[in-house]
């Protein structure tokens, strides 16, 4: 004991609390934060119908205050608050044929879900009050063929994508006088071939700080990068395994720093890019445990920078943090 | 059982109200005897050690000790748990229909303010009873009015709701079942059940659902006599029940044919109670009799419930038989059916295009001709029906060819497959052309959909030949993969398990998996290659280059779009199929899709017809089918057959096809199953493969012959029977009487009843009296029951069949006019369950009046991990560790690891825990302190002395060295007298020569001994008399280190001792 070299008692100290904090860790029921792997913060969400729970939760969007919104195969809506404590939830009106798949909160709190299987729009207040609903079954203008997710510009207008042969992103605007609640058709944004490939299936939208438009080219596997004049400005992104490859992305949001984040549904992963496409980090594999993914389908930057995670076979969220 | 400790009536826990603590074994308690006599013992034992010491060394064995006996007295925790779980029962029979919406809304209102921590759970129930919620924390999570359907509101069945409550029920809290129905059980048995619940300790109690039909007529029963003979009358007995008096016409159906009726029956005048008729008709043909009798009321408003104005029943008349032949092409048959005729047997022919008789219905008739109709025509129902018609009833079954029938008509696999006289896979072929099939499955959108995949792609594996390829591909988590790699399907179980563990993902694409597939069928050898797409269309379409790829490799594809609603999303695959040649279904009813993919894999089957014309031979002469064929007749040339192979075992092969390597495919076979008689006839298919033998002179005469050895052996055995249904069951009596009106008895009656929905079931007869047998049998849908009776003597010889059977034409819940409120009472009375109402405006439902659950938990090996294991260390540490340090944050560890177990036991709260840290800190530092004290006196009295040092440096420095000389003298004596015992002197000789050898050091070590502890002074005393020697300055140097050096070699020698003394 004398021999010991100069920080030992430093260590021993620590030593001597740790069963000590563990055990008053574990009373409290707190997870000691260095506990958890690969980032993750937490989870939250588990099989089930009940609030906080899930069934194939596919949809996620986050309000600029920091509120979380999950729509799943129960077809339910759920608002969760910043930290992943349940606050509110509410069905669709209708789910016999099939349900949303992706919804968007506007900067002004009010909830689009794309109604897929309905083909329409469906705008809630933040607590799941119906305010209105635009769209139709059809592949012309003002119509839909299974829409899949809803971003906004500054200027005002919504964006729509949908696929299924049909393949495209639509804009919206409001109808003036109408205080939110008539949405117009405004034009067919993006449709057809882009840089030689035609759109297959556009599954998720997000604009950027810049006000541009990112668009998830899922069957092309490829992310897409738009003006609001409808210009291309970017493109990458191609079928692999690899960092700087995606399969089937499903979900892209915009971190603060202007960098994109991408949910990977085939490749059961997150991945950051720069503007430019330059892969900045992976994160995820397949499995069950945290910090694996199983069919992710969506993803949102959180406050704080954190990172919400859809682990949609799992039925959870992960939060992480990297 | 648990005994609660009488041990403990003194704790002030007990005095509390309730010690969470039971015993198994409580005898073992009395081990805490032995605790005084440990003191005593230790005492003694211990007495080298310091007091303090020697005090807590003794708490910590006793408390061991203690422990060791509350672990052998199998220790348990006792959980007592206040909250209540409450299963809703919602009754959904037809008979309170119109009280869904209120259940509902009676559910969410009791548990919109629950407790937090109760629990809810619902489950509806009708004939069977469903899991709508889990039980779970937070409220009631149904949306109102989105219950699925329930399947069969025709019966109602109290028992099987209450039982999956029972099961449901969490086991650690209080269990309340609230029953919401109108009491109107005619399925189980609803007391027995409620008596079992009263036995778990579940209360039930009773939400009635009211109603009362005051106005109703309704059918009770029509009765018509089980046999007859053509030309005689039969007279149908009627019962109407009326509520009030009535004038009402009557309606009634002879074999779907409304029977004129004279005014006198067809006008009637109902009075309230039991009115009887009695309708007496002449028979004119054989075969089944139909009879089905309805009223309609004049005033509609006397009789509320229409649905219960019909009756059904039917008697057996035999004659000669009549034959049937079905098909999908009269036409085509109109040869053979009038060869039949010819012949004098009566034929029908039946376009199953158009319509499908029942189970019934075939009894009408003694055979049945299958000419090339294909499997698909048929549900799963049917055709059990077909296969039990055959087996149970006798019937014959014949089946012609023809590019549908057989194994290229999709029967493989099937019920009826498995009674035809040859079968249906090749299983000796060596080369034929194969087909290849590759299913594509996505997930579907819709309930159950990946259950119905599933279902179908085993349909898929079961109906193509072991000899084609069969693969499926899915999305599943990894990415689009073959689930079932490509293969000859000649394992078909182990396709099958592959299926079950299939991961049916939501394809985000049809491209890739399409490509998938493209490319296996490409490198295989197969002459027919399709895929078979089910979706519901969600996914994204292929790329057109890929879709001109299948057309280039002649690849059909078929797409199966399965969902709801005018979906566009079935335009993609509408266009998928039109561009590869394949077909498009758009399935609502996902019952329909077995038979879908039995059609569409008939594309693989192609390779089983053979089109090549061939001369039939004779392989078995003395068949009776070829009775008068024997010598010389020429059998002329057919054009072609469908391939099968020869059913090894009873089965006979009159005719086959000659193939050059000593291979024959059949032709003509025949044999008996159950107590019919199947013939196949692999060939056919008349203007094309058998223009030659419409012509042949024998035509008629070999059909006619076959025909009539497979029709039904009409043997009816002249017994009086009858039927009657009594709630749920079914009853059939036989008096058996000989010619002379004497008792058969000991007779052998072996009998099926063809249910409507299940096929046939086996009914035991009994005998109960001289001549007298009988049977009875389950009711729970509503339809017709046929019975067929086969009685055989005692020898065993068959003496003949009864035909037989009862008519349920509406579900009894239509015949409940009002609630049955004394069967809920009963219910709730059994149970010690309230009666609530569904409209008083109470919270009564989550009342926590019940008995706290109490639940034991084993906690005797958590005792050991603890208590027992941080006890021995503590007593370890209470004699070993000088450090006071040390041992005080042992014993702080200790204390709160073992109170913290105590804590955990009782469930105590957050600041529970807190005060059991605060506590262990309190008296770790407490025992601290007995250190810091010193230590500091220690060091105020350096600084002092450093300040001093320049004065008495010197003549400390002289005195010191006295005492070191001193010193080394006096053990070397010793050592030298204790000669060979080394081992004890050896240490202090060396610490004193240590000693003198620094002497400057010898003022510090008296603390950092203390401190560090490697040898511990004798008492406490000696610890408190540390200040002395620096504090009293006069004191000569010399004698405090001879008393020093001499406290120190006392406390080696303890030391020594204890070591010596082993380890206790």
């Amino acid at each position: 004991m004398r021999k010991t070299p100069d920080n030992t008692p430093v260590i021993v100290a620590r030593r001597r609390y740790a069963p000590l904090l563990v055990a008053l860790a574990a009373v409290c029921g707190c997870d000691p934060p260095a506990l958890t792997p690969n980032g993750v913060v937490h989870s939250f969400g588990s099989q089930g119908l009940g609030p906080g729970q899930f069934g194939y939760p596919r949809g996620i969007a986050r309000s600029p205050d920091g509120k979380v919104f999950i729509a799943d195969k129960t077809a339910r809506i759920q608002r969760f608050d910043q930290h992943g404590s349940f606050e509110i939830g509410w069905s669709m009106p209708q789910r016999e044929a099939g349900k949303p798949v992706g919804l968007g909160v506007h900067a002004d709190g009010r909830v689009f879900v794309a109604d897929t299987h309905y083909h329409r729009v469906i705008v809630f207040t933040p607590d799941g009050e119906e305010l209105s609903r635009f769209g139709e079954l059809g592949t012309g203008d003002g119509q839909f063929q299974l829409p899949t997710d809803v971003a906004f510009d500054d200027r005002g207008f919504v964006y729509v994508s949908e696929y299924n042969g049909n393949d495209r992103v639509t804009r919206w605007s409001e109808v003036p006088g109408s205080t939110g609640v008539e949405y117009a058709f405004e034009s067919v944004f993006v449709a057809g071939p882009v840089a030689g490939r035609v759109l297959r299936r556009p599954s998720a939208l997000a604009v950027d700080g810049e006000q541009t438009l990112w668009i998830a080219d899922a069957c092309n596997h490829r992310l897409l990068r738009f003006d609001l004049d409808g210009k291309l400005l970017a493109e990458f992104g191609e079928m692999g395994k690899a960092a700087g490859q995606l399969r089937y992305p499903y979900d892209i949001d915009v971190d603060d720093d202007g960098n994109l984040l991408v949910c990977e549904f085939g490749n059961c992963r997150l991945q950051w890019f720069d503007p430019a496409g330059r892969s900045l980090r992976v994160w995820g594999k397949p499995g069950r445990e945290l910090g694996e993914l199983s069919s992710p389908w969506g993803a949102v930057v959180g406050k704080d920078g954190l990172v919400f995670v859809l682990d949609s076979l799992n039925a959870r969220v992960q939060v992480i943090r990297l | 059982m648990a005994i609660l400790a009488r041990l403990d009536g003194g704790f002030a826990l007990a005095q509390s109200g309730f010690i969470p603590l039971s015993f198994e074994r409580a005898e073992w308690l009395w081990l805490a005897l032995l605790v005084p006599v440990i003191v005593i013992f230790s005492f003694r034992s211990l007495a080298g050690l310091g007091p303090a010491r020697r005090v807590l060394a003794i708490v910590v064995r006793s408390i061991v000790v203690l422990i060791v006996a509350v672990v052998l007295a199998e220790v348990q925790r006792v959980r007592r748990n206040e909250d209540v779980t409450v299963m809703f029962l919602m009754d959904r029979s037809l008979s309170v229909r119109e009280h869904g919406d209120a259940q509902e809304a009676y559910m969410a209102d009791a548990c919109a303010n629950m407790p937090p921590k109760d629990r809810v759970g619902v489950i509806d129930f009708a004939r069977l009873a469903y899991l709508e919620q889990l039980p779970m924390t937070g409220g009631y999570f149904l949306d109102q009015g989105r219950l699925p359907k329930m399947p069969n509101p025709e019966r109602t069945d109290v028992a099987a709701a209450i039982r999956l409550a029972m099961a449901m029920f969490p086991h650690d809290t209080a269990k309340r079942i609230v029953l919401m129905s109108d009491g109107n059980d005619n399925m189980g048995d609803a007391l027995t059940e409620a008596r079992r619940a009263k036995a778990d300790g579940v209360v039930i109690d009773v939400v009635p659902l009211w109603y009362r039909v005051r106005n109703e007529v309704y059918f009770e029963k029509m009765i018509a006599p089980a046999s007859a003979e053509v030309g005689e009358v039969v007279s149908l007995r009627m019962n109407i029940q009326a509520n009030a008096a009535t004038s009402a016409t009557m309606v009634v159906y002879h074999n779907d044919r409304q029977v004129e009726l004279p005014p006198e029956v067809s006008r009637q005048r109902f009075h309230t109670g039991n009115n009887a008729l009695v309708l007496r008709l002449p028979v004119t043909s054989d075969g089944l009799q139909r009879f089905e009798a309805r009223f309609v009321t004049d005033d509609p408003n006397k009789d509320l419930i229409v649905d219960n104005n019909r009756a059904s029943a039917f008697t057996f008349v035999s004659g000669k038989g009549k034959v049937a032949v079905m098909t999908m092409n009269p036409e085509h048959d109109a040869l053979f059916v009038e060869a039949l005729r010819s012949e004098n047997i009566k034929t029908t022919v039946i376009d199953v295009s158009i319509n499908i008789p029942d189970l019934a219905g075939l009894l009408d008739y003694s055979s049945i001709v299958l000419s090339n109709v294909p499997a698909h025509m048929f549900t799963e129902e049917q055709m059990k029906g077909l296969a039990s018609y055959v087996e149970d009833i006798g019937g014959g079954l014949v089946m012609t060819g023809g590019e549908d029938s057989f194994g290229a008509g999709g029967w493989i696999g099937t019920p009826v497959a498995e009674i035809l006289p040859v079968e249906l896979e090749l299983k000796h072929k060596k080369i034929i052309p194969r087909g290849a099939l590759v299913t594509i499955m996505h997930s579907c959108e819709l309930p159950r959909g990946n259950m119905w995949g599933k279902m179908i792609a085993k349909k898929a594996v079961d109906t193509i030949s072991s000899k084609d390829y069969i693969g499926m591909l899915a999305y599943a988590a990894g990415g689009e993969s073959w689930e079932v790699p490509l293969q000859i399907a000649s394992n078909k179980g182990a396709i099958k398990k592959s299926i079950d563990r299939m991961q049916i993902g939501d394809m985000p694409d049809f491209d890739a998996t399409m490509r998938m597939a493209v490319t296996a069928l490409r490198q295989t050898d197969a002459a027919q290659k399709h895929v078979i797409i089910i979706s519901d269309g969600d996914a994204n379409p292929p790329l057109q280059s890929l879709l001109d790829e299948y057309k280039e490799a002649k690849i059909t594809c078929s797409t199966i779009a399965v969902g709801f609603g005018q979906h566009a999303k079935g335009a993609v695959l509408q266009d998928v199929a039109k561009q590869t040649g394949g077909r498009y279904y758009p399935v609502r009813n996902p019952r329909t899709l077995p038979q879908i993919f039995v059609k569409e894999s008939k594309v693989v089957r192609r390779p089983l017809l053979i089109d090549t014309p061939f001369l039939p031979q004779v392989a078995y002469a003395q068949s009776e089918l070829l009775a008068g064929m024997e010598y010389g007749v020429e059998i002329p040339p057919l054009g072609g057959l469908v391939l099968t192979t020869p059913r090894p075992g009873l089965a006979f092969t009159p005719l086959v096809r000659a193939v050059d390597e000593g291979e024959r495919d059949p032709v003509l076979a025949h044999w008996q199953r159950g107590l019919g008689r199947v013939v196949a006839f692999t060939s056919g298919y008349w203007p094309v493969w058998g223009s030659e033998w419409t012509q042949w002179s024998r035509f008629a005469k070999f059909w006619a012959q076959t025909i009539r050895w497979t029709m039904r052996q009409e043997a009816p055995a002249n017994f009086d029977t009858y039927t009657t249904v009594e709630g749920n069951r079914g009853r059939i009596v036989v008096e058996a009487l000989d010619k002379d009106a004497d008792y058969l008895n000991f007779l052998n009656v072996r009998s099926k009843v063809i249910h409507p929905t299940k096929g046939a079931l086996p009914v035991e007869f009994i005998q109960t009296g001289p001549g007298h047998y009988e049977g009875t049998f389950d009711i729970d849908h509503t339809g017709q029951y046929i019975a067929n009776l086969a009685i055989y003597d005692e020898g065993d010889q068959y003496q003949g069949s009864i035909h037989t059977g009862v008519s349920v034409p509406f579900s009894p819940e239509l015949r409940e006019l009002a609630t049955n409120e004394a069967l809920l009472r009963q219910v709730a009375d059994t149970t010690g369950g309230r009666w609530l109402q569904m409209d008083a405006d109470d919270d009564k439902v989550f009342d926590h009046n019940l008995p706290p659950t109490v639940s034991d938990q084993q906690v005797w090996s958590w005792t050991i991990a603890w208590l027992l294991l941080p006890l021995f260390l503590l007593d370890v540490a209470a004699r070993r560790l000088a450090s006071w340090l040390a041992l005080s944050i042992v014993v702080e560890l200790l204390i709160i690891v073992v109170l913290l177990f105590g804590a955990d036991v009782i469930h105590t709260t957050w600041w529970g825990v807190l005060g059991v840290v605060l506590l262990g800190e309190m008296i770790g530092w407490s025992i601290r302190f007995r250190y810091i004290g010193p230590l500091f006196d220690w060091l105020t009295h350096s600084v002092i002395a450093l300040g001093t040092t320049g004065q008495r440096s010197t003549a400390v420095l002289e005195q010191l060295k006295t005492a070191r000389d001193r010193a080394k003298s006096e053990p070397q004596a010793q050592s030298r007298s204790h000669a060979g015992e080394h081992d004890e002197t050896a240490p202090v000789d060396a610490k004193a020569k240590f000693d003198a050898g620094e002497p400057t050091k010898q003022a510090p070590p008296i603390n950092i001994e203390q401190t560090l502890g490697g040898a511990e002074s004798a008492s406490p005393g000696a610890v408190r008399s540390k200040p002395k020697p620096t504090s009293g300055a006069d004191e000569t140097a010399e004698d405090m280190t001879a008393r020093l050096l001499k406290a120190k070699r006392r406390a080696k020698r303890k030391l020594d001792d204890e070591g010596a003394g082993g380890n206790d």
